[in-house]
């Protein structure tokens, strides 16, 4: 039995006062699609969050680990040079910090961890091109600053060539339809599909089945009141779809 | 106090022609004294550094800097150069070490001592600014001596640009003070750098005590760059007093970066119709340091525009001050003057004082003002750590997303990568 590219084991989970994820499971193995869908506000974004170490949670118990390692006592950088992304739900605007100088940053911070040779800038600049070109993202946008000025679906394509830029192990998709139009949604679920290589997993965390259409998960997981109440293959999205989440949040009322 | 004072005759050339005019600037800070958080202007930036502290001015009768026995001088280490070409003057430890200027025709440059054989350059000399309001330029006045004029003939355009390069090397606790007077003609055109810097001991503690007087004639126009970047136990105050003629334009910018106590106070006033001036910093510290930057615009006269951009990073214990006032005259109708600050605090112990002031006279005028600090940005912070970029790294790129804004006032592009670069 190899080891499960992340396992959580009875996750809790607190921002300020207010318990959001509770007795949390889940174990993802190499090359496995996995989906979490939910009703709005039962903490999907922060589960994206306390994965990827973002301040302002706080893990009251459980544990995470990450191709075995314990990784809630990773830094932010360490779990991303480690092989974490997440596809942002809303990436944040930088003003003044140019997109080229930023991603290159961060491929050479991952390389630099993974002891492969830095990249020069003539040689990166190259390899996003392709990048982009393959996945249908004009490069155009890295002449500007990070995210700033771009609409809801440059700043989705921009993440997605990001995530195919820095190749991770795992990659998390935060709610990644959100906003986007059919074309977006496409780019973004293509350059998904073309990390799917048999080794590395997804976690997409959507309320709509939609993008499950484009994205085909392996396994779907319904999250209310703070952890898993029901796992199925992809059928459970459609179900969902047809009968929406009443059920969960009801059985637990 | 008394250590600053004493002895004032003794000093130097023997200048009968200035005597009455030391005098004056020595009665002048004697009656104002070193301020104190009770004086208005100086109630942010306390200069407790001076009281009892000995520095001195040093006792030599040949105007040469005569630290030629130290390994590293100005006089001996060209790695104080610029890199890239400009008129030179240099000055160390308070003297002016050039014999010739080489200047192109048409500029014309003097020992401040030889320059007052002319009367109407010596007629120059406090008009720009009313000593009885700066403690510190009276007292630079009471220690008159050392410095240049500089006059820039009428419509000459200059190549490169006039860099005075002033240097401390380390020992003992130098006081120095410097006047420059320099003249624009009408229509004349030039850029300017004043860059401090020091070598020897990082701890060595002195005191520069610096005046320029700029004047700027019709149509002409000076770009200013200043850079402090002195010792970090250094003293550094400097009042550069500018008057602009009609369609004049002085733009500046200037970095503070080093010294333990250091004040740059830019009074401009734009005299005459269409006179213009850009007023830029950025100061940014760490450790215990004070560094405050002070601007004062007077419009007194109608169609005169101003602008000042002002970025400071604060860290560590340090404390940033800025005041930057804007004076509007009953008659200067048509005006606009737009001032904007802004803080970035990178600790808890870090401080910034902030004093904006409007005073404004006339009716028709356009005007803005705003001041605000803050602290890095979580959520771009965290979006650069979720990238794989490490913490510290992830700040400095903001830091300088932060303060390239004000940067990018800086049109010399050779001027302004060098300055990034210090």
């Amino acid at each position: 039995m190899t080891t499960p590219l992340l396992e959580i084991e009875d996750l809790c989970a607190r921002a300020g006062d207010k318990e959001i994820i509770k007795d949390f499971n889940l174990t993802i193995n190499e090359g496995e699609v996995h989906a979490i869908m939910g009703p709005n506000g039962a903490g999907k974004s922060t589960l994206s969050y306390v994965l990827c170490g973002k301040p302002g949670y706080e893990i009251t118990s459980g544990s995470i680990k990450f191709k075995g390692r314990d990784l809630i006592s990773m830094s932010i950088e360490e779990r991303a040079r480690e092989g974490l992304f997440l596809i942002m739900q809303y990436p944040v605007e930088i003003p003044g910090v140019p997109t080229t100088a930023f991603l290159k940053h961060a491929v050479n911070a991952i390389r630099k961890h993974n002891h492969e040779s830095e990249l020069d800038t003539m040689a990166f600049i190259k390899m996003v091109r392709e990048t982009g070109k393959n996945l249908g993202i004009d490069a155009e946008m890295l002449k500007r600053p990070v995210n700033v000025g771009f609409s809801g679906g440059e700043k989705k394509r921009m993440e997605t060539l990001q995530m195919a830029v820095l190749k991770p192990d795992m990659a998390i998709l935060d709610e990644a339809d959100s906003g986007l139009d059919i074309d977006a949604l496409k780019v973004v679920a293509g350059g998904v599909n073309s990390l799917r290589d048999g080794k590395r997993s997804m976690l997409v965390i959507t309320h709509y089945q939609r993008l499950l259409n484009y994205i085909i998960p392996d396994f779907v997981h319904v999250f209310a009141n703070g952890h898993i109440v029901k796992s199925g293959d992809k059928n459970l999205a459609l179900e969902l779809e047809e009968k929406g989440y009443a059920e969960f949040i009801r059985d637990k009322a | 106090m008394g250590g600053l004072i004493q002895d004032i005759k003794l000093r130097g050339h023997d200048l009968p022609k200035l005597e009455a005019l030391r005098e004056k600037g020595r009665n002048s800070f004697l009656s104002q004294g070193l301020p104190t958080p009770k004086t208005e202007a100086w109630k942010y930036t306390r200069v407790r550094t001076l009281t009892g502290n000995d520095f001195v001015i040093e006792e030599t009768k040949v105007s040469k800097c005569s630290c030629k026995q130290h390994q590293t001088c100005c006089c001996t280490d060209q790695s104080f150069s610029l890199p890239f070409d400009a008129y030179e003057i240099r000055f160390c430890n308070g003297k002016l070490q050039n014999d010739h200027f080489h200047l192109p025709e048409g500029v014309e440059a003097l020992p401040l001592t030889e320059a007052f054989d002319d009367p109407d350059i010596f007629h120059l000399l406090n008009k720009s600014f009313d000593m009885d309001k700066f403690p510190f330029a009276a007292l630079n006045t009471a220690y008159l001596e050392q410095g240049i004029f500089l006059r820039i003939g009428r419509d000459i355009v200059l190549d490169k640009p006039i860099a005075f390069l002033y240097h401390t090397s380390g020992g003992l606790k130098r006081f120095a003070c410097l006047r420059n007077l320099i003249v624009l003609e009408t229509g004349a055109q030039a850029e300017m750098i004043e860059y401090y810097h020091y070598s020897g001991a990082p701890k060595s503690e002195y005191f520069n005590n610096i005046v320029h007087e700029i004047y700027i004639g019709r149509n002409a126009k000076l770009r200013h760059y200043a850079v402090q970047n002195e010792a970090f136990k250094a003293v550094h105050i400097a009042l550069t007093a500018v008057k602009v003629k009609e369609n004049g334009h002085f733009e500046s910018f200037c970095l503070q970066k080093g010294a333990d106590l250091a004040r740059r106070e830019t009074h401009v006033v734009l005299q005459e119709p269409d006179a213009k001036t850009n007023v830029n910093a950025v100061y940014m510290m760490n450790g215990w340091a004070t560094l405050d930057t002070t601007t004062d615009v007077e419009h007194l006269a109608p169609h005169t525009l101003s602008g000042q951009l002002i970025k400071g990073v604060v860290g560590g214990q340090a404390k940033g001050v800025f005041q930057g006032k804007i004076h509007i005259a009953p008659k200067a109708q048509q005006i606009e003057g737009n001032q904007l600050h802004r803080a970035l605090l990178l600790s808890d112990d870090a401080e910034v004082d902030i004093k904006p002031e409007l005073e404004i006279f006339a009716d028709d005028v356009k005007c803005s003002h705003g001041a605000a600090c803050g602290e890095l940005d979580a959520e771009q912070l965290f979006y650069l750590q979720s990238r794989g970029i490490g913490a510290e790294e992830a700040r400095q790129m903001l830091i300088e997303a932060f303060i390239d804004e004000a940067f990018q006032t800086i049109e010399n592009p050779s001027v302004r990568e060098w300055i990034k670069s210090i």
